[in-house]
């Protein structure tokens, strides 16, 4: 049990950092008069929460597992609940790309005209910082309550984004955004109480402690019509919405082409992992018995996500949608990894989420770059950027082959770390490595094609010849990123490091029905073969 | 054989809240005619003046209980919950008719008495320990509504809402009465405890007087089921809502529902608690009943909800649904041991409705023209833009009917939700939430038309002063309610309704 | 001489439900409001019978109070059918339709 404290912590701290700013732009600045002084409050909270981050990085001790800088206040004890957060291995390294992916965000919607032209920034800002806030809370709650209340919010600023500052079909997709991600979660709500009520508690180290000691159980006895299935496709399907995981996703290209630019990279950057980073964080050691159960038919649907996401990548002319379907297949990735159940599995999985926030989010911040230039973001409307912007252009095919999973960058060591968990999982196995391969291969397909559509070839259309070069402002968003590219690609350690005894604690919570399902042999490769073909 | 009872032992110290309301009215129908007719707003501060020292009294009584009035008036925190609810209704409702019965033209002082003993009807409906006081009660807190309805006449709408309202209400007064006779005719008694106390034998026996008893409760269910708009009693209250008087459809969507939750839990709750057993758990014989009840409720009201056009009939819709959310605690109450608890999830979502519910009426009431048009949808357009105080808040009240949290809706939810649970009605509880997603169709159409359609916007004339002081007190509460619940649930959770249930 | 507590009840309810029809069949807002006082008014005769029954006093005070309340109806209800009466020159409930939806 990790100590707890109702002292302030440096983990409340961040959390509160942005809610801070966001209270500053309400309540001292007004639209007309400050607008400047409204992007540069914005900025300098993002920063100051970035800044902090770093400090609990630093003072994390990443030889113990469990929770660290813990601070847990009541909040309505009669009911059971708490205002409880900390960070360990898990989040930790997620937390991190949320304070880090925020201010590029930030920054990147200085230049943006669709933010001149519709105004309200003022609106715009805090409902960044109050996302960031809402994001920081989901990755820090260990009380259910608590993270359904900042999982819920999320919603709600990332409407307002996609909605006032979105492109033409932005209402459409605003509200199918809110509409399908609170469809999922509304279950989980129900799923939350019900573990609430069985266990007396809300606080999630509790309930894992207890489920660990035999004193709450969930009873799992068949796959399909168990409490503990039920309970597990409560918070799963949520999850799943989030993630999305194929069949869950077609929110998600909506949400992401309407979205502003700033939009889709914190939706792809962060917003994604957190149906990701509920797995690993609730579904695994709330329900172990059912998670072993149900890895199989997941990491089904996470393959089917990786080629399905790739083919139809293949299939755009939309640059943004291109790299809107792309998540879906790298997601899958992330989904496998976790599914396999193994620490190896999982740590690449943590990996690449951060490393599909920081290619995908630099893919949109690129995108982005280009639709300012040309109000377009048709593959046919470009050709032979390179030669017009030849800094943009090194820059770009830097993020694509990150993106692609070239060696020596970041989504490389995510993906290998991954495809090895699988292989060596003994609820997946060597089957669902070679069609998460075939992924991988897809992804650079695809990935080239539109380097190569948009970037290479004749300089030939009038429009393109006299874009103007990169903004110094635009520089400052992309060169952390192409910094976060090749520092994770060569050194990961540090990364694997910070996670390892947190990733090993879930394993081992896990492990004992791994080998439970080992032994009734629950489904062989045969088998599989035959569920992937009838679906 | 009859003792002539002596003023002591009408034990009047815990019924002053309620009487010094009933009794303020009173006073306030003879003040009214010292007050010069263009100067109407005394009454009303008069009137404010009356329920704020009616709620100091229930402050300062709070936790005192007992039972008055030889045994058929019951104060005790269930009251005091209640009576919190029903006084901030009752002051929000004149502060946003203030200004509004002025701009209609319709200003008398009489409205405001009115509106005192239709209050203080629902004050007695909450400590009501007896079906006759019930039926006092009821009709106290109803004919006030019927008269205020129609108080734009000659408007039509006004006369037709107010005459539709009568006749149902009426109606389902006469139901609910046949009921209390049923009840009497098995019990021999109409004192709610002595109701449960002779129900035991009655379960035993069986034959013809529990044939009454099931009867009788069946009746008064529609009666009450009338009052708060359930599923299949609902069908007067769009057209009553809408034509009324707009701070009058805020007033009676909260207050006419907390009277009649009042009295349906106290007479479901305290009185017939009729135990059967039920796969192996003791639960209600009209758990089925109430089941059946609040999922159509919640179906019907928040699909048939979409399609409005109109926001008044728009949030009777709604008023219905959320009815459906409060019954799914009440038939919560029938299993044994969450009674309680489920009690309490009824209370705080009462709350929680009354607070946003209020604010969203007055932000209706502040774009609505003289003459009672422009309650569209659509004329929330551009709100964002002319108004956008007035929008934020709008939002956060759309928020929170939806039930998304840090919002008062969401606590009321989280706790109807888990008594659900807690009583075993899974599928009651599922069918909750998947209408609540039904809900954020039309909820956030509101926040569409506010924020991402363009528009001139409305100018919000109706805005005036107190309308934006009610309107602040119900963000306020909504907000607060929402980020420090244990405010509210500090209060609901000394509620111990069925003190009996556990002796059983 | 007397009469079995059936009997009166029996009569009670079919008086109740004559009401209920009388209300739901009933077009002339008058009507609908004399069909609501026959239901109190079975009501009564209910209440009545069962307080000779149970040999207690709560029966007849409840009549007593069900008359009073409904007295009060009748002001009120008479006064809304006068007002509709002098604004549309007919009291059909069937043509209270200025809303629809």
């Amino acid at each position: 049990m990790p100590e707890v404290s109702s002292a302030l912590s440096l983990s409340t701290v961040v959390l509160f950092i942005p809610i801070v700013g966001f209270l500053a732009i309400l309540v001292f600045l007004r639209e007309e008069q400050h607008t400047e002084q409204i992007k540069w409050t914005a900025l300098g909270t993002s920063l100051v929460a970035f800044v902090v981050s770093l400090l609990l990085w630093i003072g994390y001790d990443a030889s113990v597992p469990g929770l660290q800088m813990v601070q847990r206040n009541d909040w309505l004890p009669s009911a059971g609940i708490s205002f409880y957060v900390g960070v360990d291995g898990l989040s930790l390294l997620l937390i991190i790309l949320t304070t880090f992916i925020m201010p590029l965000a930030i920054l990147s919607s200085f230049r943006v005209h669709v933010l001149e032209e519709r105004g309200r920034q003022k609106l715009y800002y805090g409902f960044m910082l109050l996302l960031e806030f809402a994001m920081l809370g989901v990755f820090m709650a260990q009380d259910l309550f608590l993270f359904y209340v900042f999982w819920e919010i999320t919603l709600v600023p990332m409407y307002f984004l996609i909605g006032i500052w979105g492109a033409e079909q932005r209402m459409y997709a605003a509200v199918k955004f809110f509409l399908y991600t609170m469809a999922g979660s509304i279950l989980m709500l129900l799923a939350i109480l019900y573990v609430g009520i069985q266990a007396g508690t809300f606080s999630l180290p509790d309930i894992v402690a207890g489920i660990q000691s035999g004193a709450i159980a969930f009873p799992m006895d068949g796959v399909l019509s168990s409490t503990q299935s039920f309970l597990f496709l409560g918070f799963f399907i949520a999850f799943a919405i989030k993630v999305p995981l194929w069949p869950f996703h077609s929110w998600l290209p909506d949400a992401h082409v309407q979205a502003p630019t700033a939009g889709s990279v914190i939706l792809a950057g962060v917003l994604l992992k957190l149906g990701t980073y509920g797995i690993v964080r609730f579904c695994l050691p709330l329900f172990p018995e059912a998670s072993v159960a149900w890895a199989p038919y997941v990491a089904v649907l996470a393959i089917i996500g990786i080629i399905y996401g790739a083919w139809v990548s293949y299939a755009q002319k939309d640059v943004k949608k291109l790299v809107a379907y792309s998540s879906v297949s790298h997601l899958g990735f992330v989904v496998l990894g976790i599914f396999a159940l193994n620490a190896q599995g999982i740590q690449g999985g943590i990996l690449q989420m951060v490393n599909h926030g920081i290619s995908t989010g630099g893919l949109f911040l690129l995108v982005g770059m280009l639709y300012e230039r040309r109000h377009t973001k048709a593959m046919d409307a470009f050709g032979g950027i390179w030669k017009a912007m030849p800094l943009f252009g090194g820059l770009s095919l830097i993020v694509v082959l990150s993106s692609m999973g070239l060696p020596g960058l970041n989504g490389f060591v995510g993906e290998f770390v991954i495809l090895l968990g699988s292989f060596g999982s003994s609820v997946l196995g060597p089957l669902f490595t070679l069609f998460a391969t075939l992924g991988v291969i897809l992804a650079a397909v695809y990935m080239l094609y539109m380097f190569q559509k948009v970037f290479m070839g004749e300089l030939d259309k009038e429009e393109n010849k006299n874009l103007p070069q990169l903004h110094w402002q635009e520089l400052a968003v992309l060169i952390p990123i192409i910094i976060a590219i090749f520092w994770i690609g060569l050194q990961p350690r540090p990364f694997f490091d910070t996670m390892d005894a947190s990733v090993n604690q879930v394993v081992e919570q896990v492990h004992p029905y791994v080998v439970q399902a080992e032994n009734t042999a629950m489904l062989t490769v045969d088998e599989f073969v035959q569920t992937a073909a009838v679906r | 054989m009859f003792q002539v009872p002596t003023i002591a032992d009408l034990n009047l110290g815990l019924t002053l809240p309620a009487l010094s309301l009933a009794l303020g009215a009173c006073i306030l129908l003879l003040l009214d005619l010292f007050v010069p007719r263009e100067r109407k707003e005394i009454t009303a501060w008069l009137a404010m003046a009356g329920i704020a020292v009616s709620f100091v009294l229930n402050l300062a009584g709070f936790n005192e209980s007992g039972t008055a009035f030889l045994g058929t008036f019951a104060a005790d925190q269930f009251t005091g919950f209640l009576n919190i609810v029903i006084l901030i209704t009752a002051f929000l409702g004149v502060l946003l008719s203030l200004d509004y019965l002025k701009r209609a033209k319709i200003e008398r002082g009489e409205y405001y008495v009115l509106l005192l003993l239709s209050a203080a009807g629902m004050m007695f409906m909450s400590s009501a320990n007896d079906l006759i006081v019930v039926f006092i009660a009821l009709e106290l807190l109803s004919i006030p509504l019927y008269i205020m309805a129609t108080f734009r006449a000659p408007d039509l709408k006004s006369e037709e809402s107010g005459m539709k309202y009568f006749i149902l209400g009426a109606f389902a007064g006469a139901f609910f009465v046949y009921g209390a006779a049923l009840v009497y005719g098995a019990t021999g008694t109409t004192n709610l405890p002595e109701i449960f106390a002779a129900v035991n034998g009655i379960v035993a026996a069986g034959g013809s007087q529990m044939f009454l008893l099931l009867m009788g409760t069946g009746l008064i269910l529609v009666g009450l089921g009338f009052k708060v708009a359930v599923v299949p009693f609902h069908m007067w209250t769009p057209d009553v809502y809408e034509g009324a008087p707009t701070p009058v459809t805020a007033f009676m969507s909260v207050g006419a529902k907390a009277g009649g939750f009042a009295g349906l839990l106290r007479i479901m709750v305290v009185a017939l608690p009729v135990f059967v057993l039920k796969d192996g758990q003791t639960a209600a014989a009209w758990q089925q009943t109430f089941w059946l009840v609040a999922a159509a409720t919640l179906i019907l009201g928040n699909i048939v909800a979409i399609a409005q056009t109109n926001v008044k009939r728009m949030l009777a819709y709604s008023s219905i649904a959320h009815a459906g959310y409060i019954m799914m605690a009440v038939a919560a109450a029938g299993t044994a041991g969450v009674a309680n608890e489920a009690t309490r999830a009824a209370l705080l979502y009462l709350m929680a409705y009354m607070f946003t519910n209020l604010g969203a009426f007055g932000i209706a009431l502040a774009i609505e023209k003289d003459d009672g048009s422009d309650t569209g949808v659509d004329n929330f357009i551009g709100l964002a833009k002319s108004k956008p105080a007035l929008a934020a808040m709008m939002a956060v009240f759309m928020l929170s009917l939806t039930g998304i949290p840090l919002t008062g809706g969401f606590i009321g939810k989280w706790f109807v939700f888990k008594s659900a649970l807690d009583a075993g009605l899974v599928p009651l509880a599922i069918i909750g939430v998947l209408t609540s997603v039904i809900s954020a169709f039309y909820y956030v159409r509101i926040i569409v038309n506010m924020y991402l359609k363009d528009g001139e916007g409305d100018p919000a004339a109706g805005a005036t002063r107190y309308v934006n002081w009610a309107i602040y007190v119900a963000f306020a509460g909504t907000l607060l309610m929402g980020i420090f619940p244990w405010i509210a649930t500090n209060l609901s959770d000394t509620v111990v309704l069925a003190v009996e249930m556990f002796v059983r | 001489m007397s009469v079995d507590i059936e009997v009166y009840i029996a009569l009670s309810a079919i008086l109740f439900i004559l009401g209920a029809m009388g209300v739901l069949v009933r077009r002339n807002a008058i009507l609908v409001f004399m069909s609501v006082e026959l239901m109190l008014n079975a009501a009564n005769l209910a209440l009545v019978a069962f307080s000779r029954l149970w040999g207690g006093a709560e029966g007849h005070l409840f009549v007593f109070f069900v008359m009073t309340v409904a007295a009060a109806e009748v002001a009120v209800g008479l006064a809304l059918i006068v007002a509709i009466f002098r604004s549309k020159q007919s009291i059909d409930i069937d043509e209270l339709h200025q809303m629809e939806g």
